[in-house]
């Protein structure tokens, strides 16, 4: 995969990261996986289709996806929450879809022509990701709330 | 010198969404996404504003604007919903009323729809993620229009 497909993400991660969250984002060590890989817990999937193909995934624990969720309802005034509810889910899918966003912007400008589909969260314990025929490259993103892997699986149109 | 009483309180200052009447403006949201949902109505609600009706597709936008005509002073339309996109719900609402005020709220990366409402006759636009300032500033920009 080439690494100029993640770099917009792993740009506007930091980004949004930093002022959603308004506090430390560190970039952790990018790595490559070409095998079926654990999925923390908590997985925000987005596809994307067009003269590039495949998908990005928002990983984390369900005890950083609460954090995340509370840290981003508390900056907005609103009630922060204990368990991953709809308001939870909810604010993780939004936090995917500034993400992936932004990214999109950037590689749009960078000529590459594809679309998005809506976020989808995956929860549950022992999950696994596989990809068929391209390798997902994996940014770790620390926040004061716990980490998120940005794990993208991008390949062009054959 | 100088005592309290020469300085303004803060708490004197007008709320934006708040018209000469003393009621606030209304404003219907439309977004398929719960957390922006209440991020817009905490923000408006903390102004003034009226938040007389939410819906979460542009089909239900559509209706509810329909059922609250003439009581609605300003739309916040999400762009990409279920059922039935911002863009298009736009145009409907514009078809039954070519004085509706529509903002849209809008990710990166939607340059294109953003323009092409703009076009249609949206007042203004809002891209995610949404802050208190960038919303009230949009938002009031749209009901002096």
């Amino acid at each position: 995969m080439r690494v100029e497909y993640i770099n917009p993400f792993v740009e506007s991660a930091y980004n949004v990261l930093k002022e959603v969250l308004n506090g430390d984002v560190k970039r952790g060590e990018l790595f490559l996986k070409s095998t079926a890989m654990p999925v923390l817990g908590v997985a925000a999937i987005v596809g994307l289709a067009g003269d590039v193909e495949g998908r990005v995934v928002f990983d984390m624990t369900r005890e950083t996806a609460v954090n995340i969720a509370s840290a981003m309802l508390e900056a907005m005034e609103m009630e922060p929450i204990t368990t991953l509810n709809d308001m939870g889910r909810a604010t993780i899918n939004e936090l995917a879809n500034m993400i992936t966003g932004q990214a999109v912007t950037k590689l749009h400008d960078l000529g590459f022509k594809f679309d998005l589909t809506p976020p989808a969260i995956l929860t549950g314990d022992n999950m696994e990701l596989s990809d068929s025929g391209v390798e997902a490259l994996i940014v770790p993103m620390e926040v004061p709330q716990g980490k998120i892997e940005i794990n993208v699986a991008i390949r062009e149109r054959a | 010198m100088k005592t309290k009483q020469d300085f303004p309180s803060i708490n004197e200052r007008k709320a934006e969404g708040v018209k000469e009447d003393g009621n606030g403006y209304r404003v219907l949201i439309v977004d398929d996404s719960m957390f922006v949902t209440k991020q817009i109505s905490q923000i408006l609600t903390s102004e003034g504003f009226d938040v007389v009706g939410i819906a979460t597709d542009g089909e239900e936008g559509v209706e509810k604007y329909k059922e609250l005509f003439p009581n609605v002073d300003v739309v916040t339309m999400d762009i990409t919903m279920p059922k039935m996109d911002g863009v298009t719900a736009l145009e409907k609402i514009l078809e039954f009323d070519k004085e509706a005020r529509v903002v849209m709220i809008s990710a990166l990366g939607k340059q294109d729809l953003v323009k092409k409402s703009l076009l249609l006759g949206a007042k203004n636009y809002i891209v995610k993620p949404l802050d208190r300032k960038k919303v009230l500033e949009r938002i009031v920009m749209s009901l002096k229009q």
